[in-house]
């Protein structure tokens, strides 16, 4: 059985890393091209947290909560909205 | 930018602070499921569909984190939460079994801007629930009634027995009132006098309930991952557009 949630369950660290809510933005897999907002991706939970692309797989980001800093690796195109 | 709308964003845009939470009230719902109904000072108020974080302390430190759909309306005055036990978690036991009415735990939010719905958005709304996926759903439903929203809206639930149907009496009168229900029971014998279906979803209930893609519903699947993957699956294999699919999943274990 796969294992996964979605990109929702961490809403709450994504938005203390980006300090606003994200799990509505756009993002273009640089694998597929396919655009999903953030919410719909795959969540891998272990040691840290790694987003998936949720048409192809592919590796969005991944997250570890260090006792300093967040350490985050982010890949495709992330299309954040803009503030009026 | 309208009033309401700049309050919106401003809220997204504020950093995320602990709260502490005391329970007000405290509400069965199933064998295994209950509402708490939380008193959140300086609470900036939430959309429908969105969730909070609990983080639980233990005397020696250590600390247990999890995410919640909120059970209210956006206009109700408290924050209601609906905890599923899981029976080996590490948060839902506590909340579910020990808290008592006065107790106080921390929480943040509201979370989330995706799986969210307002009354302002025009079109059909489509919803279909696994399990206690049906949280955040019950949360748009009541935030439609209180509304005083008119549109077209509907229900798919898939539950495991009658008896872990959440919130049904209220279920029956939104659907004798406006709401177009369609229960599934997956296990066990369904009760005498069962007026709803059998079995998992599948392709033929969501047909019967509608609407049709054509009328471009805003559709809502919440669930367990297996459940949505599958109730995702069967939308689009409708005809939905994978673009208005808005999915939530929890995982098997943990809560």
């Amino acid at each position: 059985m796969e294992m996964h949630t979605d990109g929702n369950e961490i809403a709450g660290l994504l938005q203390e890393v980006f300090v606003a809510e994200i799990t509505d933005t756009m993002r273009m897999c640089e694998s597929c091209h396919h655009e999903s907002p953030l919410g719909a991706h795959r969540l891998y939970t272990g040691a840290g947290y790694v987003l998936r692309c949720p048409n192809c797989g592919d590796m969005a980001a991944a997250i570890a909560v260090r006792p300093d800093n967040y350490a985050l690796t982010m890949r495709g195109t992330w299309m954040f909205g803009r503030v009026e | 930018m309208e009033g309401a709308a700049l309050l919106e964003r401003l809220a997204a845009g504020a950093p995320l602070t602990w709260r502490v939470a005391t329970i007000r009230d405290i509400r069965p719902e199933t064998e295994h499921a209950k509402t708490l109904v939380l008193q959140v000072p300086e609470w900036p108020g939430h959309l429908a569909g969105q969730h909070v974080d609990v983080r639980l302390t233990a005397d020696d430190g250590y600390q247990a984190q999890r995410s919640y759909s909120i059970a209210s309306a956006p206009a109700g005055p408290d924050v209601e939460l609906t905890i599923e036990r899981i029976d080996d978690g590490e948060v839902s036991p506590y909340l579910t079994d020990f808290a008592q009415v006065g107790d106080q735990f921390e929480l943040r939010g509201p979370i989330g801007g995706y799986f969210v719905w307002k009354a302002s958005l025009e079109g059909p709304l489509l919803l279909v629930g696994g399990g206690s996926g049906l949280v955040p759903l019950m949360a748009m439903l009541r935030h439609r009634r209180a509304a005083g929203s008119d549109g077209d809206a509907r229900l798919l639930l898939s539950a495991r027995e009658a008896e872990d149907i959440l919130y049904r009496e209220e279920l029956d009168h939104m659907g004798e009132d406006s709401v177009a229900i369609q229960i599934t029971l997956t296990r066990g014998k369904p009760p005498a006098g069962w007026s709803g279906s059998t079995g998992r979803i599948n392709a033929d209930m969501l047909a019967a309930l509608g609407p049709p893609p054509s009328e471009h519903p805003r559709v809502y699947v919440c669930g367990p991952t297996p459940f949505v993957e599958e109730a995702a699956r069967l939308l689009v294999g409708l005809g939905h557009d994978p673009s208005i699919v808005h999915t939530e999943r929890f995982g098997p274990s943990g809560g």
